[in-house]
């Protein structure tokens, strides 16, 4: 179960750093995960803002106070803006659900800048198998609810209920905010949500019929003779003829 | 002011505690754990109490006192003007009994959007099921309100 093979040796080799992928970037301090950022899941700053947790003005005034020493969530429980739970409870929580983002299968170049540190400072360092062991079992825990990525990143259309089907609090407020075009990860946003936690009631609800599931793409089909057989046909002849079932043959 | 740890740890101080965790009931990930798990592994332990607590959280039948009964409810993907939610899950715990233990889940209100809840897995004869019952619901809002 390797998510990444470079994410273990930084962890062997204790390095500090960030993990820069196609999707996101893990923080280590000391081979552990500190930090987890990823343009598909809110940050901290939209989850504790948007329940109204913090006013916005309250996390930039942390954000500029402590930013350039690094320390943004010491200061926040320092200033008393937020109790030392919450911040654990809201911080682990984004760093998992970036890091499903972050170390997902992508094809663009894994890189490392050593040294480098994330301006919101050490919370609660996790191990980085519990980070790829969770992102593997989210995978899995996705699939297994209804296999079909293509709900994750489309837009997510409504489907009307069946007589007596009934919709949770919390995914009626997603359908709430689904206006057609809002991905899940733009609903999360908007709701002040884990991206992957709207990721999962979409396809729980798609699973049950609530919204669409777009059809995957058919893969192309492969042209099955060469693209001058057209342009030959109307003016066969006997040469022409046996360049094409030499061409079909070397092409079977 | 309390973490995540130092309330596991609290919670392990019960009489007849054997494992404590905090866990995400949408996800089923294990945010902190303290003590044993019954299979061995707090992971799996996480992700199976998530569901139940995910069933006790989502049904309708448990999400009210009545309130919800009769016409007042907005039929399903035509919800309330803005979606507006309740910060915690109705449901504050639920008790499973064992042969040889107790569960104990109780659900954690945030003031932002979350789904955790705190697990306590008490022997069944040194456990005083009352009293945890009681330090649970102190600790949960310990973890929150400092």
């Amino acid at each position: 179960m390797t998510v990444s093979p470079m994410l273990n040796r930084l962890a062997a080799e204790r390095a500090t750093g960030a993990l820069l992928r196609d999707h996101g970037t893990l923080y280590l301090v000391d081979g552990r995960v500190v930090h987890a950022e990823s343009p598909a899941s809110p940050g901290l700053d939209v989850l504790l803002t948007t329940g109204g947790r913090l006013p916005r003005e309250g996390w930039d005034e942390a954000v500029d106070r402590a930013g350039a020493r690094r320390e943004v969530g010491r200061f926040l429980v320092d200033s008393g803006r937020l109790h030392d739970g919450e911040l654990e409870i809201c911080h682990l929580g984004a760093v998992f659900d970036a890091a499903f983002f972050a170390l997902a299968p992508a094809s663009g170049p894994t890189r490392f800048r050593y040294g480098v540190g994330h301006w919101f400072g050490t919370v609660r360092p996790v191990s980085t198998e519990a980070v790829e062991r969770e992102t593997v079992r989210r995978r899995e825990l996705l699939d297994s609810v209804w296999p079909y990525s293509a709900v994750d990143t489309a837009p997510v259309l409504p489907r009307p209920a069946a007589p007596g089907q009934t919709v949770t609090p919390r995914r009626r407020a997603l359908l709430a905010a689904a206006d057609g075009s809002r991905t899940p990860a733009d609903i999360a946003r908007r709701l002040g949500r884990p991206a992957f936690h709207t990721l999962l009631d979409v396809r729980r609800l798609a699973a049950a019929g609530l919204v669409e599931t777009p059809l995957e793409p058919l893969p192309a089909a492969p042209p099955a003779v060469p693209t001058w057989v057209g342009e030959v046909a109307a003016d066969p002849d006997v040469a022409l003829l046996r360049r094409l079932r030499d061409a079909l043959e070397a092409s079977l | 002011m309390p973490g995540i740890d130092e309330c596991l740890l609290e919670a392990m101080s019960l009489p007849g505690a054997r494992g404590a965790s905090l866990v995400d009931w949408t996800s089923g990930l294990a945010l902190g754990t303290a003590g044993d798990s019954p299979v061995g592994d707090h992971e799996t332990t996480a992700a199976e109490t998530a569901e139940l607590a995910r069933a006790a959280a989502e049904y309708d039948s448990f999400a009210s006192d009545g309130s919800a009964a009769g016409d007042g409810v907005p039929a399903p993907g035509t919800p309330a003007p803005g979606g507006e939610l309740p910060k915690g899950p109705p449901v504050e715990d639920l008790i499973l009994t064992t042969r040889s233990g107790y569960h104990i889940l109780r659900f954690v209100e945030t003031a932002f959007d979350s789904s955790v809840f705190l697990h306590l897995w008490l022997d069944r004869d040194q456990g005083n099921l009352a009293l945890a019952r009681i330090r649970l619901r102190d600790l949960a809002e310990k973890l929150v309100l400092g």
